[in-house]
């Protein structure tokens, strides 16, 4: 059944998309940012698959590539759709889909303020989560919140980053690392 | 001059009324609503940039606090995610357990609507009762997992350890109590004609719409579409339980919702006496590495669940290194907390806000994360 | 000479012992510490024994209560908030997130320490803290009162340049009115 739902799809868009059988209920496929609008639109007018689950992005900083998520689920056939588009990250532009689900619209305010990601034609406020954001979008890999914290929050003494506590009570009290718990430590 | 008759109304943050800490923007005429905005951000933590700073298995202590009053959807659903990614078997009987666990929280959640929905019309007495009863069902999670609200029971791999002596006994007496409960509730609730009055006919979702507009849960299930994903998709054991999803209450309204609700109540309970009395015997986890150095291959994974607010999908993304890429959750609330809501309201009173607010299961921290 | 520590005037200790026994919770659940609010008021643990009670307004209030992590957005309501509470007022900073940032301490998002910028009275420790422990924060604050010693709002206007720094550091569009009473 996901086998046939991807050959209908190949069929139709040839050599714009290419996808497999992720696992069961689940079929992704992968196309680009021309052709996102027209698979969306067509699965679901045409095959049914109206139901816009998710829609998320990844942050592939070392292909230099943002990675847009889109899942759509059918009610008849209960199958989900990823389908997934890549888009630079330079210049990262991508195609508005609000027009056909319109709750697409607060994906794409989100990952427009998180990613820094411009949807063409998105009509919304600019500001939605973060307010006076004056540094890069935050979810970006390169964006360090550790550091930024520590720059613009107080912190309480004694308060460090992800310590080893048997470390930690070693270097205070001076005592030796058991034998045993030695394989657990990092 | 031209006489402008609306008034802008700023809900929120700080209002008793508002489910949580958000703020909606109202254009009233009279006190009718003609236009209304949703504003969040007062609860963004940033979740997902935190996660990518730890490893597989710190997570988890982060990862249950997204969605309050019902957490532990969020840890199961990571913990399968996980799992699909991996390739990870996971025991019967914690599949068993899972189950019974998140029903449990299901039930708490639903009491703790059954105490919102009509306190947002005024009548403190049914949350006074229900509230109440929601510490017996957190007494047991205290008992199982050591933490009233936040549990991190549920790994990948199994949950983190098996259920106490006599705890199925326990748990059945208090499924007797609330089942006993849930008529006092309805004589106290559904009877009440003030209620009644309230609830109907207020904040109608259009049922030919709701697919389309992104509806999951009670609100779909209200406009009389059988969706679940309980049994769209079942996960753990949930086709090998009998339970009703339903859909006869077709009118898309508050009190469609409310009925819905009562509904799955009393299916929640059942489906917690059947995994009782069908729960086998064995172990109940497989063993993880070491956390600091558990590696989970590259892949992704979308997994959902059935929250007690609707569908909720998890999209987990591994690069191969001991710290996930990207976890991103799509609660209920984020559809039904914006483009829904918003739509809504259009034409509502605006003494009804908090009341479809509750109904609508607006969430705001699994909204911003 | 109302709250003069060293000279308390019976007047004082009545004043006192008045503001103890009736306390106004500002109903604001500013993070997720609001969802044990609700078992603390009703029926099994009931709090409103103790008179504490919720206030719907800031200026009918007389405790806020900041559950939980305080968002950079947030923190400037909670200010607005709090700078329109009548003095005497006070602040209880509820969970492990307002005395060191708890688990949320790398968040770009949320402040770490509380006291940095608001007067806070009593810390519940605890992610979450039990319905008891919330309890035990008020009979601290209650005895506190009662010692005259629950000064917090003194210090924030004694203290005011350095609360209103800390303030604007995270806060870049200032659009609040002067506090100057």
């Amino acid at each position: 059944m996901e086998q046939e739902l991807l050959d209908l799809l190949v069929e139709h868009f040839q050599d714009r998309i290419a996808g497999s059988v992720k696992s069961d209920k689940r079929v992704e496929i992968f196309t680009s940012t021309s052709a996102i609008e027209d698979v969306l639109m067509y699965a679901k007018n045409v095959l049914g698959y109206i139901h816009l689950v998710h829609f998320s992005c990844v942050d592939w900083i070392e292909e230099n590539e943002f990675e847009l998520m889109y899942a759509i689920f059918s009610p008849k056939s209960k199958i989900t759709i990823m389908s997934k588009v890549r888009v630079d990250r330079e210049n990262p532009v991508a195609p508005n889909i609000d027009y056909i689900w319109r709750h697409a619209n607060t994906f794409e305010r989100e990952i427009r303020e998180m990613f820094g990601i411009e949807f063409t034609g998105l009509i919304a406020e600019k500001e939605m989560i973060l307010e006076d954001w004056i540094e890069m979008p935050p979810m970006r890999r390169d964006f360090d919140t550790a550091e930024y914290a520590k720059k613009t929050f107080f912190d309480r003494p004694g308060r460090e980053d992800a310590q080893d506590v048997r470390e930690t009570i070693i270097k205070r009290t001076g005592e030796e690392l058991p034998e045993f718990s030695k394989k657990y430590s990092r | 001059m031209k006489q402008d008759r609306s008034t802008t109304l700023y809900l929120g943050p700080q209002h008793p009324g508002i489910t949580g800490n958000m703020m909606i923007k109202l254009q009233l005429e009279g006190d009718t609503i003609v236009k209304a905005t949703t504003h969040v951000g007062y609860l963004h933590r940033g979740f997902e940039k935190l996660i990518e700073r730890r490893n597989w298995l710190q997570s988890f202590t982060i990862l249950c606090r997204m969605c309050v009053p019902e957490p532990d959807p969020n840890e199961e659903n990571y913990a399968r995610a996980v799992e699909q990614i991996e390739g990870r078997e996971v025991p019967e009987r914690a599949k068993y357990i899972r189950v019974l666990v998140l029903e449990l929280a299901r039930l708490a959640s639903l009491l703790l609507w059954y105490a919102g929905q009509p306190g947002s019309a005024g009548l403190y007495t049914m949350g006074q009762w229900s509230v109440g009863d929601r510490n017996y069902i957190l007494d047991l999670f205290e008992e199982l997992t050591g933490g009233r609200i936040y549990h991190m029971y549920i790994w990948p791999g199994g949950v983190r350890r098996d259920l106490p002596e006599g705890f199925g006994d326990r748990v059945l007496k208090v499924m007797d109590y609330l089942e006993k409960r849930w008529k006092d509730y309805d004589r106290l609730m559904f009877d009440n004609a003030i209620f009644q009055k309230r609830a109907k006919g207020v904040g109608i979702i259009n049922p030919k719409k709701a697919r389309e507009w992104g509806v999951v849960g009670p609100p779909l299930r209200g406009c009389g579409i059988k969706s679940d994903v309980r049994i769209d998709e079942p996960y753990e054991v949930y086709d090998k339980l009998d339970f009703q999803v339903p859909d006869m209450y077709k009118d898309g309204d508050v009190w469609s919702r409310a009925l819905v609700r009562r509904f799955e109540f009393l299916q929640s309970i059942s489906i917690v006496r059947q995994v009782i009395e069908k729960m086998p015997q064995g172990p109940v986890f497989n063993k993880i590495p070491n956390p600091h150095k558990w590696v989970v291959p590259k892949g992704d994974a979308l997994v959902k669940t059935e929250t007690v607010r609707g569908e909720s999908a998890f999209y987990v993304v591994s690069d191969g290194s001991n710290k996930p890429r990207r976890v991103h959750l799509k609660g209920p609330a984020y559809i039904h907390g914006f483009t829904l809501l918003e739509d809504v309201l259009v034409g509502a009173n605006l003494a009804d806000v908090s009341f479809i607010m509750n109904s609508l299961g607006t969430c705001p921290p699994e909204m911003e994360r | 000479m109302v709250n003069d520590k060293e000279s308390r005037k019976i007047v004082d200790i009545i004043q006192d012992f008045a503001r103890k026994s009736s306390l106004f919770v500002l109903a604001y659940g500013t993070g997720c510490g609001a969802i044990e609010i609700p078992p603390t008021m009703t029926s099994r643990y009931d709090a409103e024994r103790f008179g504490i009670r919720g206030a719907a307004t800031p200026r009918q209030a007389d405790v806020l209560l900041i559950t939980g992590y305080l968002a950079t957005k947030s923190l400037k309501r909670v200010i607005r908030a709090y700078e329109q509470m009548q003095n005497p007022k006070y602040i209880i900073g509820f969970g492990s997130c307002t005395i060191n940032g708890g688990m949320y301490w790398d968040s770009y998002n949320t402040i770490n320490r509380l006291d940095m910028y608001m007067p806070v009275d009593v810390y519940i420790n605890g992610c979450m803290p039990r319905p008891e422990a919330v309890i035990a924060g008020f009979a601290k604050l209650q005895k506190l009162i009662q010692a005259g010693k629950a000064d917090g709002w003194e210090r924030y206007q004694n203290n005011l340049e350095f609360y209103r720094k800390n303030q604007k550091k995270i806060i870049h569009n200032w659009v609040m009115p002067d506090y100057n009473w």
